[in-house]
């Protein structure tokens, strides 16, 4: 068996390689679709991911609390119709399997630095033995300075992305001292580069020093920040949080007017907007595959009929029709596989070429190309059906042919 | 002559039916593409057009910075004291402040959280025009109508946004007050418009007492031959001296109607426009299997060739045979696309409007049925040039030769 096969790859390579030409127009058919679609869907998935990271920083044992609303209005809570209230937080804390539930608060203002002012964003880090909790669950450190104590009224931490001097013409450094919304703080630290706006162009105060100067008198918060005291607890916590917050916000089950959630879940719905997104772009290149695919499907009908008496005298000395079938089945798949081979080669090459152009151009760091194994293998494997699936009615009318009118005609 | 060359060109494409059916088909599926694509770019810019002509061009809006959609970031509004100080500017016709704020509707058993906006009903000519939107059935508020709301187009359609459709005169629960549905927007379009909910002043500050006076956006009308664009720019100026900011620091932006509309269409032309370079990939292929087919003709009818140039055919002749074929696939293929593309494009079109999204429909001007015909069988003339060029120099001793 194996050496008929063999044979057939032999017979197969030698037929491609003698209409040099025309197999090296129609692969070529094949690998320019190939190739779009691996640097489209690399770029798309690197891109992506990178998105993805900008939220996706907490561990699997957090939920979060916020009131529904419109959502991707701005700053959590802040489309919330009926925001969430302190208290709430307080009761939170006392259901059983949560290790700490803090409060959000998310402040945007006018910050103003070097005769230069900016709109940004300020929220908290809770006081006492929550702290480290807190700091623990975002994974706050920092790169010079140091992170908040308890007492410390007018001093804040501010994220990486103020230490170019793009926004207030020189970089923010520890010691400086930078006005946010009419109030003067020191900062005393600023965190490492985290890659998400999020930290990186966030200025972090005490939840005291929050309140006391701009949420005085104001018993609302943004969101509520849940950890659960074990991986496993967090399902369980879910459901009692969930059936605390509609007696006190008395709602009926199904008629909820909040979601407690893992940021993971909350993630799901942009990352499935996205996905469909990557999905549209890479149906139409794969248009140009389908294209490809035809053209495939016109070399091999051309094939057949110069070979017709090749295939009359291949069936007068024996063969029968499912040996020719199989014979132009592989050689049209093979056309396809190689298309594929030298496509994702080229394709992975835009993508990386194209992500380090981009990153360059725009200074972006979300431009990148992330090429998977299962991209490649995939891309090859499509390549090679795609091939396959052109060669299956060329094939059958080869295999049709009768072998004493075939053995007849001449070209 | 050069007919008997058409004839002849016409002939051998029929003849090869198969092969050249599978040419046209790759060239079809790619123009279809791209005419389906490109129909979809120049239907929203025409929509765009029509609603910045029936708006006007002495529109303009005011709007607080900040993180969000407009008016949702209570740390960045505009204020009564805004719209006074612009509504005293030279050139200003008119300004008027809108409240916007996420609300919860009820409808019976059913919750959905939407937009509110809030407008001073003596205004309400102005929000109409600057909106492009009129009250299709009911009536538009009066002053002290301070419970009773008008609703956007989807609020009557079944399933849309409530599985009731709510009537005329029927009572909607905005945040656990009662509200009298006094009249119906038209449809704008695009789903999220669509739900929004209309009040007064009154109604709004009634839902949200530390409202008053700060507003999602200021609306404004410039007097009549005064430009919309200069006055943006005075307007920016004076404001910024009145709330004593720096110039490049404001905490607002004023923008003409034209501006605002002009940003969203260049997104959607450079969007459409990398959607339609991914398409033309496809043709780009289409063209190498046109090539192809076309190397298989002339190797084909090497003997044919050798026979045309022994009983005198030029070389030139033998090129334009072969051109006009390649062009004629081309042609058929631009043909059958672009009726295709017509197809995909329309359906696509009434799918988006079933989804709401009513203002999103192609639109299919001659000029780009026409180039797109144009540019397929530019592209099919083009692939034969290589063939044809192999075509024209065989020598008619060795083509005779030929077996």
């Amino acid at each position: 068996m194996l050496e008929v096969m063999t044979d057939y790859l032999r017979f197969v390579m030698g037929t491609l390689a003698h209409r040099r030409l025309r197999s090296w127009l129609t692969m070529i058919g094949i690998f320019i679709g190939i190739a779009a679609l691996v640097a489209l869907i690399s770029l798309g998935e690197g891109l992506r991911g990178a998105i993805l990271g900008q939220f996706g920083f907490l561990g699997p044992d957090v939920l979060g609390v916020q009131a529904a609303g419109i959502a991707y209005a701005g700053p959590p809570g802040s489309g919330a119709v009926d925001p969430l209230t302190e208290d709430l937080t307080d009761k939170i804390r006392r259901v059983p399997g949560v290790e700490m539930a803090i409060n959000r608060y998310i402040e945007t203002g006018t910050m103003e630095f070097n005769g230069h002012s900016d709109i940004v964003f300020a929220w908290n880090i809770p006081e006492g033995k929550d702290r480290s909790i807190a700091e623990e669950m975002l994974s706050l450190k920092v790169a010079q300075g140091r992170l908040l104590n308890d007492g410390d009224s007018f001093s804040v931490v501010v994220g990486n992305g103020f230490t170019d001097d793009e926004d207030f013409g020189k970089p923010v450094q520890v010691g400086s001292t930078i006005t946010f919304k009419g109030v003067d703080f020191k900062v005393v630290g600023i965190l490492q580069k985290e890659g998400s706006f999020i930290f990186d162009t966030a200025i972090i105060m005490n939840e005291k020093v929050l309140k006391d100067n701009f949420r005085r008198g104001d018993n609302t918060v943004n969101a509520i920040g849940i950890k659960a005291e074990d991986v496993s607890a967090v399902a369980g916590v879910k459901e009692r949080v969930e059936q605390l917050l509609r007696r006190e916000r008395n709602v009926k089950k199904g008629e909820e007017n909040f979601t407690v959630d893992s940021p993971e879940n909350t993630l799901q719905t942009l990352d499935q907007i996205l996905f469909a997104v990557q999905l549209f772009v890479s149906i139409i290149a794969l248009i140009s595959i389908i294209v490809g695919g035809i053209g495939i499907a016109n070399t091999m009908y051309t094939a057949v009929l110069e070979r017709t008496k090749e295939i009359g005298i291949m069936k007068a000395i024996g063969a029968r029709n499912s040996s020719i079938f199989t014979l132009f089945f592989i050689e049209s798949g093979f056309l396809g596989l190689v298309g594929g081979v030298i496509g994702v080669l080229l394709g992975a090459g835009i993508a990386l070429g194209g992500a380090a152009a981009g990153r360059a151009a725009l200074g972006s760091d979300l431009i990148q190309a992330h090429i998977s194994a299962w991209l490649i293998v995939g891309a090859l494997a499509f390549s090679f059906c795609i091939g396959l699936a052109a060669g299956i009615l060329p094939a059958l009318r080869a295999a049709k042919k009768h072998p004493v009118e075939s053995l007849r005609y001449a070209k | 002559m050069k007919a008997e060359y058409l004839r002849y060109g016409l002939e051998n494409l029929l003849h090869r039916r198969l092969r050249s059916g599978l040419t046209v088909l790759s060239i079809l599926i790619g123009i279809a593409a791209i005419f389906a694509l490109v129909s979809f770019g120049f239907g929203i810019q025409n929509y765009v057009n029509t609603v910045g002509q029936e708006a006007g061009v002495d529109k303009l809006f005011i709007q607080a910075r900040g993180i969000g959609a407009p008016g949702t970031d209570e740390n960045f509004q505009v204020t009564q004291d805004d719209v006074e100080f612009v509504g005293k500017i030279n050139g200003v016709a008119e300004a008027t402040g809108m409240y916007i704020k996420p609300v919860e509707a009820r409808n019976g058993r059913e919750t959905k959280f939407v937009f509110g906006a809030g407008y001073d009903a003596s205004k309400a000519k102005l929000v109409e025009e600057t909106f492009t939107v009129k009250v299709e059935k009911g009536r538009q508020f009066r002053g002290g109508d301070s419970g009773k709301a008008i609703l956007g187009h989807n609020y009557q359609v079944a399933d849309k946004i409530f599985k009731n459709p709510v009537a005329l005169g029927e009572k909607l629960e905005i945040n656990g007050q009662k509200f009298e549905v006094i009249g119906f927007y038209e449809e704008v379009g695009n789903p999220s418009d669509d739900a929004n909910i209309y009040m007064t002043y009154g109604g709004m500050e009634s839902l949200f007492p530390g409202i008053k006076d700060t507003y999602g956006y200021i609306l404004v009308r410039a007097e009549a031959g005064v430009k919309a664009g200069d006055l943006a720019e005075t307007i920016q100026e004076r404001l910024r001296k009145h709330k004593g900011q720096e110039k490049g620091e404001e905490d607002f932006f004023v923008q003409t109607f034209e501006d605002a509309l002009a940003t969203f269409t260049n997104i959607i032309t450079i969007l459409n426009g990398v959607l339609a370079l991914i398409a033309l990939i496809s043709v780009i292929v289409a063209s190498v299997n046109t090539m192809n087919t076309m190397y298989t003709a002339v190797i084909e009818r090497t003997k044919e060739i050798g026979i045309m140039k022994a009983i005198g055919a030029r070389n030139s002749d033998i090129l334009f045979i072969f051109i006009f074929e390649a062009g004629m696939i081309g042609l058929v293929g631009g043909v059958l696309g672009v009726g295709l593309g017509y197809l995909i494009a329309s359906a696509g079109g009434a799918a988006a409007a079933a989804f709401g999204f009513g203002a999103l429909q192609p639109a299919f001007p001659p000029f780009l049925v026409a180039g797109c015909i144009a540019f397929a069988s530019l592209v099919g003339a083009l692939s034969g040039v290589l063939p044809a060029r192999q075509a024209a120099q065989l020598k008619p001793v060795d083509a005779l030769r030929y077996e």
